[in-house]
């Protein structure tokens, strides 16, 4: 075999496999403990999943507390609270996209998974706004609040707390470098009295146009 | 036929070397057949171009013979290279014959299809520089990209509605990744021309408001259609509704009219003529100075350019149970957007026409250097380039039963069945007959009905979701 046989059969191996590996696509399933993907242009599970994490835990050490106004069952117990997740309001410079109904699930789940509250299901509230044909935001005005309460209570779900979730996200950009600051704010309101309880979290996200805008913002000797 | 015995050194057969002049007259017998058998050949590539192939489907479409049309369409998508965007056409038939699930399979298809097309083939790249872009698989333009998403949210509509949020939220995503493609192709830092299209941000904000609960969500999707038309006041009154309204009054259900208004844009075939001035000054240039005689650029080279047909019907007025409610208003301008979105795209289309036709005369003036040609063997070759280049046709495979323009209609009305009457308008006014159809209104709930005016001649549809 002369030269120019060899580098055509060599070239041919080379860019025979290329005429064929057109348009495929691979995935792959994510083991649990492995970390998540760091979004490049926007927030993702990265950024919502230690939100949802730390604001649901603080909110629920916070309302764990029992004084003696708690009310008790006759076990001595604290009674398990009834919250209506109304929604999340998103807030925040992004577009959460699919994210929010997740977000939903996953702070609904957290607030079932806990003994403090009793959460009314998510298609009673849906029924309920439906019918009174309220907006979520209108539900602190009193006459809405009652007339709500009420759809509720007929429907078998009697309403303790209100639990509106707010996102919220604030930017601060340096020349080809950009922080966002999102945070995750729980509202828990007593339908009775009023009282409100607020617990949030943050997570602070660089965004670099180069690779080198992480080290050249974030390094030890910028302080 | 004399021989002429060469001496030879070796203990091989002495070398038999024919006479000069056969060979010539031979060379140019075989340069005569083989232009006649490239002609003969490239003619099937070349000659039929797609916008020919569909004008009598599109014909019998736009004169409301839905089966013939379709027919006609099945039998083009026997074609390898056609079937792609022949699929697409079947689609919209299937669409407005009252068949939005498999409309939307089709539309499914497309998508994936066209999505693993975008990586090019080496193989198909190559052949095309030998013959022409029909030959390459079509991964479809931009615009067409970007319509599949919006024509499956609105397909999705019509049937079960359980997928039409994630069509939106996948257009807008589409739309996304289709700029920064065509900034990275261009190397350039300015962001192509042509805008997202309204109708992604319209239909998603629709959606979430109709949760009665994602008031935010639909405030932040009709601001951004409302940046995208200022001067669409009844975008203002949706935007105003989601701030401080709600969806509807007890006992109201909604009903959004989606119009399909006109005849959309399809890809013609044209002689790109400075270019080919250009090139054939070019070559004449080279044949004269440099050592190689060229083929002279006397076939145009040809590209596909977009026709946007006239349309007489520029909106749908709608009327519930007899009282005028008001004309349709665009929220995606599918003639522009194909404009704009093909303009992006047109100097590499034209810059690979033109790197074809190089690569062609260069393979001529080889063949010619090598044969060692000249006299009657050049002219001969000459002219069997000339036929090879003039074989060549534009690739205009496009989605050929689009509209013009998609528009829309919120009407908040009790429940019930109304009666709703769609008449086509110009300028205002009626000019052609209205379509009569009954919906059925659900408290607190949205029913889709869409219609298609192509002009005020042609026989229109209206299908409402089941």
């Amino acid at each position: 075999m002369d030269r120019r046989e060899w580098l055509g059969m060599f070239g041919f191996l080379i860019c025979g496999p290329a005429l064929g590996c057109k348009g495929y696509q691979y995935g792959h399933i994510i083991k649990p403990d492995a970390p998540n993907l760091v979004g490049s242009h926007e927030a993702g599970a990265e950024v919502f999943d230690p939100l949802v994490d730390e604001a649901v835990a603080k909110l629920l050490a916070r309302q764990q507390t029992v004084t003696p106004d708690t009310p008790c069952g006759p076990d001595g117990l604290p009674c398990p609270k009834t919250i209506c997740f109304v929604g999340i309001e998103n807030k925040s410079m992004e577009d959460i996209g699919d994210f929010k109904d997740k977000l939903y699930q996953q702070i609904d789940s957290r607030l079932l998974e806990a003994s403090t509250f009793r959460a009314i299901s998510r298609r009673m509230v849906d029924a309920a706004l439906f019918e009174t044909r309220l907006r979520p935001d209108s539900l602190m005005i009193p006459d809405n609040m009652r007339l709500f309460t009420a759809v509720l209570e007929r429907n078998g779900a009697p309403l303790d707390y209100l639990l509106y979730a707010v996102l919220t996200s604030g930017t601060t950009t340096r020349n080809s470098s950009t922080q966002r600051d999102y945070d995750l704010t729980l509202e828990l309101v007593n339908v009775h009295t009023g009282v409100t309880d607020k617990q949030s979290a943050e997570v602070r996200k660089g965004y670099h146009k180069t690779a080198a805008g992480k080290v050249w913002n974030y390094n030890p000797f910028k302080r | 036929m004399p021989e002429f015995v060469a001496e030879s050194t070796s203990t091989y057969a002495p070398a038999v070397v024919p006479e000069r002049g056969w060979f010539l007259a031979r060379t140019i017998i075989d340069c005569i057949f083989a232009s006649f058998a490239c002609l003969l050949v490239c003619g099937q590539i070349g000659c039929s171009t797609h916008a020919k192939r569909l004008a009598t489907p599109r014909n019998h479409f736009y004169d409301g013979r839905l089966d013939e049309c379709k027919e006609g369409l099945e039998k083009l998508s026997k074609s390898r290279h056609d079937k792609d965007v022949v699929n697409l056409d079947l689609a919209m038939v299937d669409l407005l014959s009252g068949k939005p699930k498999i409309s939307e399979q089709r539309l499914k298809l497309a998508r994936n299809r066209f999505e693993a097309l975008e990586s090019e083939s080496l193989t198909e790249k190559t052949v095309s520089m030998w013959t022409d872009d029909q030959v390459r698989s079509y991964a479809g333009e931009d615009y067409e990209k970007i319509l599949i998403h919006a024509f499956l949210a609105l397909t999705n509509l019509l049937s079960d509605g359980a997928d039409a949020e994630s069509y939106t939220l996948q257009l807008q995503a589409k739309h996304e990744e289709l700029v920064q493609a065509c900034a990275e192709r261009t190397k350039s830092n300015t962001q192509p021309s042509y805008t997202p299209l309204p109708l992604g941000f319209y239909l998603r904000g629709m959606l979430r408001e109709a949760t009665l609960r994602d008031y935010d969500d639909a405030i932040r999707n009709y601001e951004a259609t409302a940046s995208l038309l200022p001067h669409c006041q009844p975008i203002q009154w949706d935007l105003n509704r989601a701030k401080h309204g709600t969806h509807s009054q007890p006992g109201n259900g909604v009903v959004y009219v989606f119009a399909l208004v006109g005849r959309g844009p399809y890809k013609v075939e044209v002689s790109e003529q400075p270019t080919s001035d250009a090139l054939l000054i070019a070559d004449r240039i080279v044949s004269a100075v440099g050592p190689y005689k060229l083929p002279p650029t006397i076939a145009p080279i040809k590209v596909p350019d977009i026709a946007l047909p006239p349309t007489d019907v520029d909106a749908v007025g709608v009327s519930v149970a007899g009282a005028a409610i008001g004309p349709t208003y665009s929220i995606a301008d599918v003639g522009q957007l194909a404009m704009d979105s093909y303009r992006a795209n047109r100097n590499a289309i034209v810059a690979r026409a033109v790197a074809r036709r190089v690569i062609k005369k260069a393979t001529v003036a080889a063949a010619k250097e090598t044969m060692k040609t000249d006299g009657l063997a050049s002219v001969g070759m000459d002219i069997a380039g000339i036929a090879w280049e003039a074989t060549e046709g534009a690739d205009t495979r496009c989605w050929g039963l689009l509209p013009n323009d998609i528009q829309v209609m919120r009407i908040e009305t009790p429940k019930g069945t109304p009666s709703i009457q769609l008449t086509p308008l110009r300028g205002g006014r009626p000019v052609g007959p209205s379509k009569q159809i009954d919906v059925t209104v659900i408290d607190g709930r949205n029913t889709y009905v869409l219609c298609w005016f192509p002009d005020a001649r042609s026989q229109s549809q209206v299908i409402t979701a089941q």
